[in-house]
């Protein structure tokens, strides 16, 4: 019989050393650098798929490192939220098999080990965050993946990215310095960090303190998530970072923000005083990062611009969801935040693959392109569709429950922004598509161009798939996350 | 209770034009082989529909599931009378307008788009048929404008761009108001079900239910073309004629009107509707619609515009006849589904004929066009005499429920209403008839029309078959195992009738 639990620490420890370990064996050697990572990656993937299995057969589970028990020890535990590390590998590797051409020409071949072994430690970063229970390593996990981010984004060749990774960096510093406070206000009232001790501390404790950290830990977890009016260091950074980066920035390190602000919900649970005014408010930004990110896509020129604005539309999404707290609303948002994950990473990589081929990044310039690259075009079409939420993609499940949550709730109103912002994105998606498919070619490059190796292909491939399969799959997902939701927020109605 | 049998029937009628559209784009610039997958494809669900029929008619429901899309909507099929009904046009009407566009498409560019999609908007419009809820309905609904946009954009040029984006915007927005509605639907209900007599009732709260009207009504109402939304049917004139003529008589208008008959009957209910008094006010639309959209008609110069405008008075019947809530009215919408469809798509093929015969595409040119070309004039004549509502002709039929229909709801005033249309419809067909048979064909030198260039046989023989149909639909109503008994059963169940309707 396998102690399962011993395998929580491997899903963290062994991308971050692998990632360290890959400049010092593979500095001259790029190729084997990426074989390297992408075997990191797999193996990770594997562990995180056979840790998710054992979740679903008998429920969380948690590890004590050291043997130290929790209180005094570090605790790992896997439950629903920590499941979000199986996509975070998975869209990690696809990344990284896409990577091996694409780096080539968008890094310098100085840097490329470098690149290798930073998106490994990010995923480790990540997985660690998802699968921390205390207060401390939270923090810890969070610098790790946020830190790697900031470089990565500066690997890009594009002129604009150290001034584009310099604001990130600034503003995530801002955010994780925020965090860093709020633990420590946590450890001064409660005396600890692990988080179920913590949260049954501070439901007994008084407002005042404790208010002070729920709006630190919010506001550094929302900068993090790009949550409006927080926002505006994402677009700049996504569309200046290799488009592999971005995949992973939009699709997964937003996302960690948004399980921080889980953690932090799950945290003051029992303070409800103090959280209701927080969650109202964070509908309406929601609701205004939706509609505003949409209509800013829309108004783009730039194909990597227009998908970093719509990943702030649907952070805007989720935090209609978190904030309704509804059991439906609730439930949604998790599902939408794992669905728009392997949507936006399909749209981010075919769009490197296009720019990849032909060097343009202008959605005017890539008219045509169509009928040049196949399956890229083909892929980038369905997810631009699936993006708007038409069903039966992915991306329909999360928001129909959003909206059911909001009639609940009694704000009709959401469900017109909802609707609203859907037929927004499917304006863009269906002006790519334009361009794609109905125009003559433009620029010399289109009509040279060809289809992109299977490397680029092929995740853009499975992930085009993906969005359709987890679409079909909604109502076994909103299951899953069903007990999670009701755990963190209490119970819900 | 209807018996309920699971067939997979359903699932391969949808299925066999998705294969088929597959198996085109990848036959890629093979002619001959497109045109043998697209009619195997049609040849094949016209004979899997119509093999439901005997059972349909024996009061047997076929349903297939697939599982849920969401917890407590399922993704399934469910074939019932109304369903199978629409689901029998759109299918025989595939068949011939695939044959037309074999022949009217030769020679231009990207067949293999447009036959892939043409399969696509059947295949979806089959699924909008068979959907078991609302939601399942709304996936067809969206994917059949998906992919009517690259058939309305065939042509690549300003014009095509311009009517494919308002089309597109026009249709996504009824789309959306669509989902709002079924947000609100399935969160004062918890179902979506198509398979009753109405699943909301007064107990949901006037306000809701009158905001669930609205937004289902307006949005399916986008592709019906009721007015104020209609704008994108005119202009989505550009495409190529088969295009318009799926516009028109198979898929997306019939889809838009379907989705209507499915919020009457299915998701208010006759009992509902009656009490609220909402559908009265449709009614009153309609029959504005009626007179305004035919006088339209009357203007229109070319061809093609004046049949675009006749699609939407001709649908206003249709809407009329459900929002009456009679039995026989009823009847009467449901049946001009067929009706209408089989005389506008012989209009329709017959001003494609016209165009590719002669080059003109103008009302006022049609002159001594009946000596050149007499058997499809002859087509056209038939249909027009449909429209105008000469006995024996399909569209008579529908004018007499219709009137019947609006007589036991005591409303005589749309009796006066139809005869209006009915001789506007005259006033704008005859004249071309005339033209076409009664004048003599101008001489003009260098264009000699005696020697144009042959109408493929392809077109010609749809044109026929269509207006055979007009006659039969008309003079064959009542015959036995014809899908009229179908529309009867439909309107039954909905007015949860046991007797025959007369």
């Amino acid at each position: 019989m396998i102690e399962w639990s011993h395998w929580l620490p491997i899903l963290a420890m062994l991308p971050l050393v692998g990632g360290a370990l890959t400049p010092l064996l593979f500095r001259h050697r790029p190729a084997a650098a990426c074989f390297w990572a992408v075997s990191v990656a797999s193996v990770t993937s594997v562990v995180a798929i056979a840790l998710l299995l054992r979740l679903v057969d008998s429920g969380g589970f948690s590890y004590a490192v050291g043997g130290w028990l929790p209180q005094y020890g570090i605790e790992l535990r896997m439950d629903e939220v920590g499941a979000f590390a199986v996509p975070a590998s998975l869209l990690v590797l696809l990344s990284l098999v896409f990577s091996r051409h694409y780096v080539a020409r968008a890094v310098d071949a100085s840097r490329v080990s470098f690149y290798y072994a930073l998106v490994l430690i990010n995923l480790g970063g990540l997985n660690g965050f998802l699968v921390t229970g205390d207060l401390f390593n939270l923090f810890v996990f969070m610098e790790i993946f946020s830190v790697s981010a900031y470089a990565l984004v500066a690997t890009a060749r594009e002129p604009i990215a150290s001034l584009a990774a310099l604001k990130y960096l600034l503003l995530g510093a801002a955010s994780s310095l925020l965090v860093l406070f709020s633990v420590g206000v946590v450890f001064a009232m409660t005396g600890t960090l692990n988080l179920e001790d913590a949260a049954a501390a501070l439901a007994l404790s008084s407002p005042m303190p404790a208010g002070l950290a729920l709006a630190g830990l919010a506001t550094g977890f929302a900068v993090k998530a790009a949550l409006f009016p927080v926002h505006f260091w994402l677009p700049d950074a996504h569309a200046a970072a290799p488009a592999p980066v971005s995949a992973v920035l939009s699709a997964l390190v937003v996302k960690a923000g948004i399980v921080g602000v889980l953690r932090t919900l799950e945290l003051f649970g029992g303070a409800e005083s103090l959280l209701q005014p927080l969650l109202h408010l964070v509908v309406w930004l929601g609701a205004l990062g939706a509609l505003g990110g949409a209509l800013m896509a829309l108004v783009q020129r730039d194909i990597k611009l227009m998908l970093a604005y719509s990943t702030v539309a649907n952070i805007g999404y989720i935090f209609i969801g978190l904030g309704l707290a509804t059991a439906s609303a609730v439930s949604g948002a998790m599902v939408h935040a794992v669905n728009h994950a392997v949507i936006k990473s399909a749209l981010f990589l075919a769009a490197g693959a296009m720019i990849h081929r032909t060097g343009l990044r202008n959605i005017d310039d890539l008219r045509g392109l169509g009928r040049r690259m196949p399956v890229t075009a083909f892929g980038m079409a369905f997810t631009l569709i699936a993006l708007s939420g038409a069903p039966p993609m992915a991306g329909f499940t999360g928001k129909w429950q959003i909206a059911l949550g909001a009639l609940q709730a009694g704000h009709p109103s959401l469900v017109a922004v909802l609707v609203i912002a859907g037929i927004v994105v499917l304006a863009f998606g269906i002006r790519v598509i334009n361009a794609l498919y109905f125009r003559p070619p433009a620029r010399v490059a289109v009509a040279s161009a060809t289809e992109a190796p299977a490397s680029m292909w092929l995740p853009v491939l499975m992930l085009t798939i993906a969005s359709l399969a987890l679409g079909l799959a909604g109502t076994p997902m909103l299951e899953f996350v069903g007990p999670a939701a009701q755990s963190i927020y209490g119970t819900l109605p | 209770m209807t018996p309920e049998l699971v067939d997979i029937r359903p699932l391969l009628a949808v299925l066999v034009s998705l294969a088929c559209a597959g198996a085109v784009f990848a036959v890629r610039h093979r002619a001959r082989w497109r045109a043998f997958w697209s009619l195997a494809a049609a040849g094949i669900k016209f004979a899997l529909v119509w093999s439901m029929l005997p059972g349909a008619l024996a009061g047997r429901v076929y349903v297939y599931q697939f599982g849920e899309l969401l917890p407590g909507v399922a993704f399934g099929f469910r074939v019932d009378a109304l369903g199978l009904f629409f689901a029998l046009v759109s299918s025989t009407l595939w068949v011939l307008t695939t044959i037309y566009a074999l022949g009217y498409m030769r020679g231009s560019h990207s067949l293999h788009r447009f036959f892939g999609f043409f399969a696509l908007c059947i295949s979806t419009t089959v699924g909008i048929a068979f959907a078991e809820n609302l939601l399942t309905l709304f996936v067809f609904y969206e994917l059949l404008t998906i992919c009517t946009y690259p058939l309305i954009m065939h042509n690549e040029d300003l014009a095509a761009r311009r009517a494919a984006r308002k089309y597109l915007v026009y249709t996504l927005f009824g789309g959306g108001l669509i989902l709002a509605g079924m947000v609100l639907l399935h969160s004062v209900t918890g179902t979506l079900s198509l398979a009753e007599t109405g699943i909301l009732d007064a107990s949901v709260g006037d306000h809701w239910l009158l905001a669930i009207f609205l937004l289902l009504i307006a949005g399916f109402g986008v592709k019906a073309a009721l007015m104020p939304l209609h704008a994108w049917l005119p202009a989505a004139m550009v495409a190529p004629t088969p295009v318009s003529a799926l516009l028109h008589a198979v898929a997306v208008v019939k889809a838009g009107v379907f989705g209507i008959l499915r919020t009457i009957y299915n998701v208010f209910g006759i009992d509902l509707l009656r009490d609220l008094g909402y559908a009265d006010w449709l009614a009153m639309l309609a029959g504005v619609i009626m007179v305004v959209a035919s006088v339209q008609a009357l203007r229109q110069k070319e061809i093609k515009a004046r049949l675009a405008w006749s699609t939407i008075s001709q649908l206003s019947y249709i809407v009329l006849a459900a929002a009456l809530l009679t039995p026989l009215a009823a009847l009467a919408a449901i049946i001009h589904i067929a009706n209408q469809a089989f005389s506008k798509i012989t209009l329709f093929f017959v001003a494609g004929a016209i165009e590719r015969g002669t080059g003109r595409k103008r009302v006022d040119e049609l002159a001594g066009v009946g000596r050149l070309m007499p058997w499809t004039m002859a087509a056209f004549t038939l249909a027009s005499l449909s429209f105008i509502g000469v006995p024996l002709m399909a569209g008579f039929v529908t004018k007499w429920y219709l009137s019947l229909g609006a007589l036991d709801a005591g409303a005589g005033i749309y009796v006066a209403v139809m005869v209006i249309s009915g001789l506007l419809n005259a006033a704008y067909w005859l004249p071309m008839i005339h033209q076409a048979f009664f004048k003599p064909l101008p001489s003009e030198p260098g264009n000699d029309l005696r020697n144009r260039p042959r109408v493929s046989s392809m077109m010609i023989g749809p044109i026929l078959v269509c207006a055979a149909y007009v006659i039969l639909l008309g003079a064959g109503a009542s015959a036995p195992s014809m899908p009229f008994s179908l529309a009867e059963a439909a309107a039954r169940f909905a007015f949860e009738l046991e007797v025959p309707l007369e």
